[in-house]
């Protein structure tokens, strides 16, 4: 295999060895769970980024699926289910749920879209602080999925499972034909689809692999920190969040997501102290510088300085004014 | 029926403040095409410059020497919020173009998806920036007029609600007036109709859409000066006006003024009667799922029209 050529790949293994190794170099569970948190949201970020990175589409409703795994892994393990069948199964129905939410908001472009993808989660977070089986505004408890004295180590381990996992995924979809189809709709969605790709079905198998992984990475987080209200495992501040770190890392990039995801939330963990109770106000600073000077995330620009490659989520050309409400 | 009736009523005279929020929001997307993500931000500044100005000790995070002078010259208590909330407006009008200036012109001609996030960003800035001045306590204006009653009929309203309708009916009917007639008003439409041609009839564009951006944010302000003597003040107060922002524009066609005005009627009694027969707490999810479901099936918006 080539693969196993490439200094790259080797690299790749020697740090993800290297990270997964991390727990045992930390003081306390306090710095396991900021490094858990990372992993976590490269994973998020990695998910996010076959959406909005590769297909270019901005959506700020993936907290809908972050919701719905840990919501639902909780849920299906008081009927009472087994506990790793509640995980697939909260996956699965945040798959469908994508499903659905898909083919309504994909219909749209541009803002369109967008705006679609904010009203869904927010549907969901009203509904899920209305509700009794969702334990209303006091939220539910979590099954924990690893138990013992060392339990932070075993989610940290299998958060960098998970970011191993969307790592693959990405690569996959970065080297195959879907892959190029997601680009050339980025790219320019009527031309996409003028030269034959169906372009609605690509869409929607981007948002269906993002959900799962997404869902996945949201029932790890609640069962962590084995308690979720709406207001944390529902709220557009994650949607966000997911969306931040890709773009500062670079978004329709591998190694991005990643990057971003340590960028952020280190810089983050720093601020915390500073600004108690503005601790989001770096991510607003931080969306505007990049915004502003850097595009194409740190990994875009990195890449676009050593192999001038053109290659941005739509930073360079403008966009027709009108951009088209909708198809 | 009196019941029916009454809701409808107290859900116009919310309504009206929307279509205040509603018509700012349409006014920016008009004329940039940009959706602006920061709008319910700019309500939050709006009502935070009123209360301000309502209640000068709220400026304590001034260093002490310019404090002390300020309350030295003016006393603690200043205006009533129902005229403080013009000078607040000026204010967001200057804020407005300052944001426009500094961070929204740069990005005029970049893709939606980062303008989104360049909005989104002023957003946090800004809400998180509140929090950081003022802290996330809640604030109150405690004025006669909330407590006092107007009747007509079977039907009563409460003075301040009466009161801030009147203003943001005028408000509404103004600007209405100033698009249609004003010069100004001309090049914004020509400019909403045609980016490209605009610029060659010697419209400038810059200038043009630096003074939209203000009004809209200024309009936005007005109705959050409005809005206060209602609400309890924190940081995070506009975040639900920015999604509700979406769905008024959405219901009256995106980039419509007139149509966004009537999207905020609409908004406003549809959850004056939801909060009426099912119950307050589900308002905002009925607000959210009407807007799903005029984005599926009519994007143009429930008043046809294509845009402005």
């Amino acid at each position: 295999m080539s693969l196993l050529k490439s200094w790259k790949f080797w690299a790749l293994v020697a740090a993800t060895l290297v990270w997964a190794r991390m727990p045992w170099f930390v003081q306390n569970n306090y710095q396991l769970q900021v490094l858990f948190r990372i992993t976590l949201f490269a994973a998020l970020g990695l998910a996010w980024n076959l959406v909005g990175g590769y297909a270019g589409q901005l959506s700020l409703g993936h907290v809908a699926f972050f919701g719905i795994g840990a919501y639902g892994l909780a849920l299906f393990h008081q009927i009472p289910l087994p506990l790793w069948l509640s995980l697939i199964l909260a996956a699965t129905v945040a798959t469908l749920v994508a499903g659905l939410i898909g083919l309504i908001a994909f219909r749209l472009r541009g803002p369109y879209f967008t705006l679609a993808t904010i009203a869904f989660g927010e549907v969901l977070r009203l509904t899920a602080a209305n509700l009794d089986v969702t334990g209303g505004a006091i939220g539910l408890t979590v099954p924990s999925l690893f138990h013992g004295r060392t339990f932070w180590r075993q989610f940290y381990l299998a958060s960098v499972a998970l970011t191993v996992i969307a790592f693959i995924v990405n690569y996959w979809v970065s080297r195959s034909r879907f892959g190029y189809y997601l680009l050339a709709i980025r790219e320019d969605e009527d031309t996409a689809s003028a030269v034959g790709i169906n372009t609605a079905r690509s869409k929607l198998w981007s948002l269906l692999l993002s959900a799962f992984l997404t869902a996945l990475a949201g029932a790890l987080y609640g069962s962590a920190f084995q308690f979720i209200i709406p207001d944390s495992a529902l709220t557009l501040e994650i949607s966000v969040q997911i969306a931040i770190i890709t773009m500062l890392g670079g978004a329709g990039t591998l190694l991005g997501p990643i990057v971003g995801a340590a960028l952020l939330l280190s810089a983050q963990e720093v601020f915390k102290n500073q600004f108690r109770e503005s601790h989001l106000l770096i991510y607003g600073v931080l969306i505007v510088v990049v915004v502003l000077f850097l595009p194409e995330g740190v990994v875009g620009g990195l890449e676009r300085l050593f192999s001038r490659k053109p290659r941005a989520p739509g930073s360079s050309k403008p966009q027709p004014a009108l951009g088209g409400a909708a198809q | 029926m009196i019941r029916f009736l009454q809701a409808c009523a107290d859900g116009l005279l919310t309504g009206a403040l929307y279509a205040l929020i509603g018509m700012g929001l349409a006014l920016i997307f008009g004329v940039m095409r940009i959706v602006n993500f920061a709008h319910g931000a700019f309500l939050m500044v709006g009502m935070y410059a009123t209360y301000v100005l309502f209640d000068l000790t709220a400026l304590n995070f001034l260093p002490v020497p310019v404090y002390n002078f300020i309350v030295g010259r003016f006393g603690e208590h200043g205006l009533n919020p129902y005229w403080g909330f013009l000078p607040a407006g000026l204010f967001m009008f200057a804020f407005g173009w300052l944001i426009y200036a500094l961070l929204i012109q740069p990005v005029r001609n970049r893709s939606h998806f980062m303008q989104i996030l360049m909005t989104t960003g002023i957003g946090l800035i800004l809400t998180d920036g509140a929090q950081l001045i003022f802290h996330a306590d809640y604030h109150q204006t405690n004025i006669d007029l909330v407590n006092r009653g107007v009747h007509l009929g079977p039907f009563g309203a409460n003075a301040a609600e009466v009161l801030s309708f009147v203003i943001a009916v005028a408000f509404v009917v103004g600007l209405r007036a100033f698009v249609v007639r004003s010069r100004t008003g001309q090049a914004l439409r020509a400019i909403s109709q045609n980016p490209e041609v605009a610029p060659l009839m010697g419209i400038n564009v810059t200038r043009i859409q630096g003074f939209s951006f203000a009004l809209g944010t200024a309009l936005a302000g007005v109705a959050g000066g409005l809005l206060l003597p209602r609400l309890y003040l924190f940081p995070g107060v506009g975040e639900d006006y920015t999604t509700k922002a979406f769905v008024m524009v959405v219901l009256g066609g995106m980039g419509s003024i007139e149509g966004a005005a009537f999207g905020g009627l609409v908004l406003g009694v549809t959850e004056s009667l939801t909060s009426l027969y099912v119950g307050n707490k589900w308002a905002l999810i009925v607000d959210f799922i009407f807007f799903l479901l005029v984005l599926s099936f009519k994007p143009s918006g429930i008043f046809g029209r294509q845009r402005a």
